[in-house]
C-alpha cells in the first residue's frame, strides 16, 4: 500500500467517524436550529470553506428561506431568497452555483468552486445547503462530495424529524388545550347547575373566561324580559351609560363580530377599552346576551376554536342566568298564591258562619268565587234590637281590589250594627265613606234589609243592586224590590236613599243575587238571564231554600260548563208557616 | 367541600399568599377577596406560594387575570412560586408565563422583587 492509498484510507476512515458521530448526535436533537448549524460547521471545519448558508424549502409558498449563514454578510437570516434557476435541480445531488438564480448569486461573493446540495429526503425536497468553495481554491474530491451527501441526508432526515416533533409538539399542546377547555365547561356546568345566585353565577363566568382566554376586558350584557343590563365586567376603563348598554345589545346581530375602527364613532367605549370581539347569544332563537371581550394578553388572535368555546361557556352561563330568573318569578308568584290563599281564609272567616237561624224564616246563602278571593259579599247579623240583618253585595271589578273592599263595606256594616239609625241613614253613612275611601271606578251594589220577625216585615234599602225577586204564595208573578238609590260610592248622598216595607207571608219566597247569577255565560256567549233563573225559581217553588239554592247553583254551572267568570253568591228567604 | 385555604403571612415586607388543596370555580371567590383586600390596603407586592396547591381551574387563573392590571398599577406585582407540575401546566397551556413571574421558590421571588425596587 502506498502513501497516497494510506492517505486516502485514513480520511475516509475520519470521514466515517464524523459521519458516525453526527448521526448519534442527530438522532438525539429535536432541534431543528442546532441541527442546522451542525451541519454548517462541521462541513466548513472539516472541508475548510469559509462561506456556507442553509435554506429552507417551504412548498406551499414555492420559495426559500435563509435559516443560517456564515461567511456571507449580504444574506439576511429569515429572508426569502430565489435561488434554483432550474425546477429539476431540485432532483439532483448537488449542482454548481453557476446554475443558481442570478439574484441570488451575486449576493454569494464569490460562485467559483460553489455547490448546492440538495437537502431531501426520499422524494421529498426539504431544503438547499450552499458550499462555497475551499479556502484553497482546490475542486472538491469524488470521497468528499459523497461525504457533504452523506451528511447532507443524516441532517435532512434530523431536520424532518424536529420539524415533526415540534408539530406533534404543537398538535400535543393543542389537544390538551381542548381538554381543558372541556374540563372547564364540565366544572362550570356542573358548578352553575348547583347555582341560584345570579352574581356568584356572573362571577365564575367573568373568572373562568379571564383564565381560560387570557384576558384582562370583559363584559357581559343580559337582557331580562325588557330590561337591558350590565350584569358584570371586568377591566373596562370606561364604564357606558343605560343608553349605550342598550345600543350595542340591540344592535349586535351576528354570532361573533370583530371590532375594528368602525366602532370608534358608533360605539366609543367599545373601541376604547380595546374590546377585540362582540359575540351575540340566544336561546330559543332570541337574543338574550351580549359578550365583549378584549384583546389577549399574549396579543395573540382569536381563533373560531376560542370562539367556539367562548360561545359554549356563555351558553351554558346565561341559561343558568335565565333560571335564576325564572326561579325568582316562580317563587313570587308561589308566595303571591300562598298570600292569596291566606286572603281567602281570611275572606271566608268575615262572611257568617254558621249562619244565623233567623225566626219564623227558612234561610240559605252561599258565595262562590270564580278567583282564590272574590267581591262578592253577604251578611246575616243579629242586631242589639234583637231582629236580623240581611244583606248581598257586589263590588266592580274582580280579585284582590274588589276582595278589599268588600272588606271594607263589611267591617263598616258591623260597626253601624248596634248604632241605633235608620236604614236609611246607615246607607247613606256607608256611601259617603265608600265614595271617600275608594277610587272613582269603584263601586258596590247593595242591598239590605231589617227583617222584624215580630212584624214579618222586612224593611229594605236597595243601593243599585239587582233588584230581588219575591215570589208571592199563590202567584206566579214576581215582585222586584228596588226601592232605594245610588249604587254605593258612585258620588256623595245628595238624596237620602228611600226605604220601604214589605210583608213576609208563610212560604212568601225571596231571592237575592248578584250578577253572577245572570250574567253566567254559556259557550255560545249567552247570559243565563232572568227568565231561566225565575223558571228554575218556579219549579223548585215548594222545596227549601237549602235545596233552590242547590238547585240555581247547579242549573247555573250546567248552562256555564262549569265555567264561572264572576264570584256568585245567593241568599234565599222563605216565610215560614206560623205552627212551624 | 372542597379544602380550598388561603393563608397570609408576611416576609422580607413582602405579602405571601400560601394556597391549599383545589382552587376551582367555586373557590376562586376566596382568592379574589383575599388579592382584593390587599390591593386596598396598597400591599401590593405580592408572592402566591402555590405549594399545597393540588388541582387549578380557568376561574382560579381569571382571578389572577382581573387584578393583575390592578396591582402593577400601583406599582406592585404578583410572582408565582413553588407550583407543581400538574399546576403549572394548567398555567403554561393558557399562556401565563408571558405575563407573569412564575418561580421555583420563595428566595426567587423576594430576590426579584428586591431587585426591581
Amino acid at each position: 500500500m502506498d502513501q497516497s492509498d494510506k492517505n486516502s484510507e485514513l480520511e475516509s476512515k475520519f470521514e466515517l467517524k464524523t459521519v458516525l458521530e453526527t448521526s448519534r448526535i442527530l438522532v438525539e436533537s429535536r432541534n431543528s436550529e442546532f441541527i442546522i448549524n451542525n451541519l454548517l460547521l462541521i462541513l466548513m471545519g472539516r472541508l475548510l470553506v469559509p462561506r456556507a448558508a442553509i435554506f429552507i424549502y417551504d412548498s406551499r409558498t414555492n420559495s426559500y428561506t435563509l435559516k443560517k449563514s456564515k461567511g456571507l454578510p449580504k444574506l439576511e437570516e429569515e429572508k426569502q431568497y430565489k435561488i434554483l434557476g432550474k425546477e429539476e435541480c431540485k432532483e439532483v445531488a448537488y449542482f454548481i452555483a453557476e446554475k443558481a438564480d442570478a439574484s441570488i448569486k451575486k449576493l454569494l461573493v464569490d460562485v467559483g468552486n460553489s455547490l448546492f446540495f440538495n437537502l431531501r429526503t426520499n422524494n421529498n425536497h426539504h431544503g438547499i445547503l450552499f458550499l462555497g468553495g475551499k479556502a484553497n481554491k482546490e475542486a472538491f474530491q469524488e470521497h468528499e462530495l459523497e461525504f457533504i451527501e452523506g451528511l447532507c441526508i443524516i441532517s435532512t432526515a434530523a431536520l424532518v424529524n424536529s420539524q415533526l416533533f415540534t408539530e406533534l409538539t404543537n398538535t400535543y399542546r393543542n389537544l390538551d388545550r381542548r381538554i381543558h377547555e372541556l374540563n372547564t365547561l364540565f366544572d362550570l356546568s356542573k358548578e352553575f347547575n348547583l347555582l341560584v345566585d345570579r352574581e356568584k353565577i356572573s362571577r365564575i363566568f367573568k373568572f373562568a373566561l379571564l383564565g381560560q382566554l387570557f384576558i384582562r376586558t370583559f363584559f357581559l350584557i343580559y337582557k331580562n324580559q325588557d330590561e337591558i343590563s350590565l350584569l358584570t365586567s371586568s377591566g373596562l376603563k370606561k364604564q357606558p351609560d343605560p343608553s349605550q348598554i342598550e345600543h350595542i345589545f340591540k344592535t349586535t346581530e351576528d354570532d361573533v363580530i370583530e371590532v375594528d375602527e368602525r366602532f370608534a364613532n358608533d360605539y366609543p367605549w367599545i373601541y376604547e377599552n380595546n374590546i377585540a370581539a362582540l359575540i351575540s347569544i340566544s336561546v330559543q332563537n332570541e337574543k338574550v346576551a351580549i359578550i365583549g371581550v378584549g384583546e389577549r394578553a399574549n396579543k395573540v388572535p382569536y381563533t373560531e376554536t376560542d370562539f367556539n368555546f367562548l360561545k359554549s361557556l356563555a351558553n351554558l352561563a346565561v341559561i343558568s342566568i335565565q333560571k335564576t330568573y325564572f326561579l325568582e318569578e316562580r317563587i313570587d308568584k308561589e308566595r303571591m298564591e300562598e298570600e292569596l290563599s291566606i286572603a281567602k281564609s281570611i275572606q271566608e272567616g268575615l262572611l257568617p258562619d254558621p249562619i244565623p237561624e233567623v225566626n219564623g224564616v227558612d234561610l240559605a246563602a252561599r258565595t262562590i268565587s270564580s278567583r282564590e278571593v272574590g267581591g262578592d259579599y253577604f251578611d246575616v247579623a243579629r242586631t242589639p234590637d234583637g231582629n236580623t240583618i240581611l244583606a248581598i253585595a257586589d263590588v266592580t271589578g274582580k280579585g284582590v281590589p274588589a276582595a278589599l273592599l268588600m272588606a271594607n263595606l263589611q267591617s263598616m256594616l258591623h260597626v253601624l250594627l248596634p248604632v241605633d239609625i235608620t236604614l236609611s241613614e246607615a246607607t247613606e253613612r256607608i256611601n259617603n265613606l265608600i265614595y271617600k275611601n275608594t277610587p272613582s271606578d269603584k263601586f258596590i251594589t247593595f242591598f239590605w234589609g231589617k227583617y222584624l220577625s215580630t212584624h214579618k216585615i222586612l224593611r229594605y234599602v236597595n243601593a243599585g243592586h239587582n233588584p230581588p225577586l219575591l215570589l208571592r204564595k199563590n202567584s206566579d208573578r214576581f215582585e222586584e224590590l228596588s226601592v232605594g238609590g245610588l249604587l254605593l260610592g258612585a258620588i256623595e248622598t245628595m238624596a237620602p236613599y228611600e226605604q220601604a216595607d214589605v210583608q213576609l207571608n208563610p212560604n212568601d219566597l225571596l231571592i237575592s243575587y248578584t250578577d253572577g247569577v245572570n250574567e253566567a255565560m254559556n259557550n255560545e256567549e249567552e247570559e243565563f238571564g232572568t227568565t231561566r233563573l225565575k223558571k228554575c225559581i218556579l219549579k223548585n217553588r215548594d222545596k227549601s231554600s237549602e235545596e233552590i239554592l242547590d238547585a240555581i247553583v247547579q242549573e247555573v254551572l250546567a248552562f256555564s260548563n262549569q265555567k264561572l267568570f264572576d264570584d256568585l253568591t245567593l241568599l234565599i228567604i222563605r216565610a215560614k208557616e206560623l205552627s212551624d | 367541600m372542597k379544602n380550598f385555604k388561603i393563608d397570609h403571612r408576611t416576609k422580607s415586607g413582602l405579602e405571601v399568599l400560601d394556597l391549599y388543596g383545589e382552587l376551582d370555580a367555586h373557590t376562586a371567590s376566596q382568592l379574589e377577596d383575599s388579592l382584593k383586600r390587599l390591593i386596598n390596603n396598597q400591599k401590593c407586592n405580592i408572592i402566591v406560594n402555590f405549594s399545597e396547591l393540588d388541582y387549578i381551574a380557568s376561574a382560579g387563573l381569571g382571578v389572577f387575570m382581573a387584578y393583575i392590571e390592578d396591582v402593577r398599577g400601583i406599582g406592585g406585582d404578583i410572582k408565582l412560586t413553588n407550583m407543581n407540575d400538574k399546576v403549572y401546566n394548567v398555567f403554561d397551556l393558557l399562556g401565563f408565563p408571558t405575563l407573569y413571574d412564575i418561580l421555583e421558590n420563595e428566595s426567587e421571588a423576594v430576590e426579584k422583587f428586591l431587585n426591581e425596587n
